[in-house]
């Protein structure tokens, strides 16, 4: 095993020794459960279930990916700079003293972590609607490749999501600075920007995510593919940067 | 077999001169303790010589190379530096498998360490219920997970009870008597009058002297006369460093007593008192980093040689 692999099963079992990763699935079944809940109980302003009534409506609430890149988000987030706020991160670098590689692993970890936390918390809401569903006039209408999408997609803007979380940890070093940075990232300043220049709507993470789940297509897949990990490797990069100039201290 | 080098390292914060133009050497084979009041700049040295802190100026090496360029660090050089790097939530065994993982140390050398630290029983037991004592413990056994040949440890005493400090003294002297290298700093004096056989004294970022802690110990003469300032300038002329103690007492260093009492008697200073001193570690620390006492020759840095 190469010494990268090593440090990267070390960073694994990093987030699978805390209560961290847990938390986060309590999170997605409770988000679920809400799913679940919409269906049984929610109807539209006429009264009437036309939000489930047709296939395109119910990949639509059942698309994930949004909700995913926030929560992986802030797992990155919480992953990378709590790893300064309890020193551990002096072990890990005297371990692997070349810290783009000890970045770089605790990058993938935190990115399987957050795909496959994104993977559940979207395979649990399909399975939410499609077992409530029954409850309603309506039948689980959605294709296989339309599940599919939804889960792909989920998984895509999780390992994204968890990518922007760490580079903004490795960033801002303090778990609370670097929550409030994620949501001023990913909440905040989207629609700041789209004030000052509206074309840039279809660039945001909501719009991209809507895309890859085939929920909206302002922009070609493949572009917004290519965007959503844009708005990740962004912040890695500068954490990179600045991980290689500072001292540990 | 590996020695620590030091050679003219500077870490500058700002305006802030952390470690001055820093040299010294610390060698295979012994205990080398490294003293300093808080905020001496001895955790900043320790980060410069493990690639923590990227020095303003200099370098230090361990066995010529820096620790950033050794083939495989962390089972070269064992570490105990913060002295609360473990993650509240997760458990004693789990936290040495994370960094037995980074090591490529098999899982059964976790256990082992865990029985040698006396942490068996609370192996499972999250670090956030451990008392301070216990995580120095577990800081320990991180440190020997994967036989280092070289241990740098940053005040590991801290929190210990005395059976540990006990333990900890005799596990650093039989790590020195195989041919390790060890570098110890801590407030414990008493603990390093015990332990160490060199000892390296840093003082606002200086090195204030270097070497053999026996010769340190023995290395001043204590002279009493009634004619303290004549002698004093007397001795300074002829190259000793005198400090005056406040009971008129004078520490001379850089002379013999023979020779003291050959040039008082020349210059007919009477001599009340004329005695090889040999002062507690305590004694010559609390002079060494006395910034108001007269600066003393490290007389026995040659001992070190960088």
């Amino acid at each position: 095993m190469t010494s990268w692999l090593r440090v990267l099963r070390a960073e694994v079992r990093k987030l699978t020794t805390t209560r961290m990763p847990w938390a986060f699935l309590g999170v997605l079944v409770v988000l679920a459960v809400l799913n679940g809940v919409a269906v049984v109980a929610g109807t539209d302003m006429d009264g009437s279930k036309k939000f489930i009534s047709t296939a395109a409506d119910q990949q639509s609430l059942m698309a994930f990916a949004n909700n995913a890149m926030m929560g992986a988000a802030l797992f990155g987030a919480i992953a990378a700079a709590r790893e300064y706020a309890h020193a551990t991160v002096v072990p890990t670098y005297l371990i692997e003293p070349r810290r783009h590689r000890a970045l770089l692993a605790q990058l993938a970890a935190v990115m399987l972590g957050g795909a496959v936390l994104s993977t559940i918390g979207a395979g649990l809401i399909v399975a939410a609607v499609a077992l409530t569903l029954p409850t309603t006039d309506y039948g689980f209408l959605v294709s296989a490749g339309g599940v599919a999408q939804v889960v792909g997609a989920s998984a895509l803007a999780g390992a994204a999501g968890a990518a922007l979380g760490v580079g903004l940890g490795t960033l801002v070093r303090n778990v609370g600075g670097a929550v409030t940075a994620t949501f001023l990232l990913l909440m905040v300043l989207p629609p700041l920007v789209i004030q000052l220049a509206n074309d840039a709507a279809s660039w945001v993470p909501a719009a991209l995510t809507g895309v890859i789940s085939g929920v909206t297509s302002d922009i070609a897949t493949p572009a917004a593919v290519v965007a959503l990990v844009g708005w990740g490797a962004v912040p890695v990069l500068v954490g990179l940067v600045a991980l290689r100039r500072r001292d540990v201290v | 077999m590996h020695t620590l080098v030091f050679e003219h390292v500077t870490k500058r914060y700002g305006k802030d001169v952390v470690v001055d133009d820093v040299s010294f050497s610390v060698k295979p084979g012994r205990v080398t303790g490294f003293l300093g009041p808080n905020g001496a700049g001895k955790s900043t040295a320790m980060k410069v010589l493990l690639g923590l802190a990227a020095p303003t100026s200099g370098a230090a090496t361990i066995g010529g190379q820096r620790y950033r360029e050794l083939p495989d660090p962390a089972r070269t050089v064992g570490v105990v530096l913060e002295p609360n790097a473990f993650h509240p939530g997760r458990g004693g065994r789990d936290h040495l498998r994370v960094l037995a993982d980074g090591m490529r140390v098999p899982t059964r050398r976790v256990d082992e360490l865990l029985d040698l630290v006396g942490l068996t029983h609370a192996a499972n037991r999250k670090v956030r219920a451990y008392s301070l004592g216990m995580r120095q413990r577990l800081s320990i056994a991180a440190a020997l997970l994967a036989e280092p040949t070289v241990l740098v440890l940053d005040e590991p005493g801290n929190g210990l009870d005395p059976q540990g400090i006990r333990w900890l003294r005799d596990l650093l002297r039989q790590r020195a008597a195989a041919g390790n290298t060890v570098f110890v700093s801590s407030h414990l004096l008493a603990e390093v009058e015990h332990l160490a056989d060199d000892v390296v004294v840093i003082n606002r970022g200086k090195l204030v002297t270097a070497g053999e802690l026996a010769a340190l110990q023995y290395a001043g003469v204590t002279v009493r006369t009634p004619r303290a300032d004549a002698l004093a300038g007397l001795l300074t002329a002829a190259g000793a460093t005198v400090a005056t103690a406040p009971d008129g007492g004078l520490t001379v260093r850089g002379m013999t007593a023979t020779d003291i009492g050959e040039a008082a008697c020349v210059a007919g200073v009477p001599l009340h008192e004329l005695s090889a001193h040999s002062g507690s570690l305590e004694e010559l620390f609390l002079t060494w980093t006395d910034d108001h006492a007269p600066a003393l020759t490290p007389q026995p840095r040659e001992a070190m040689p960088v």
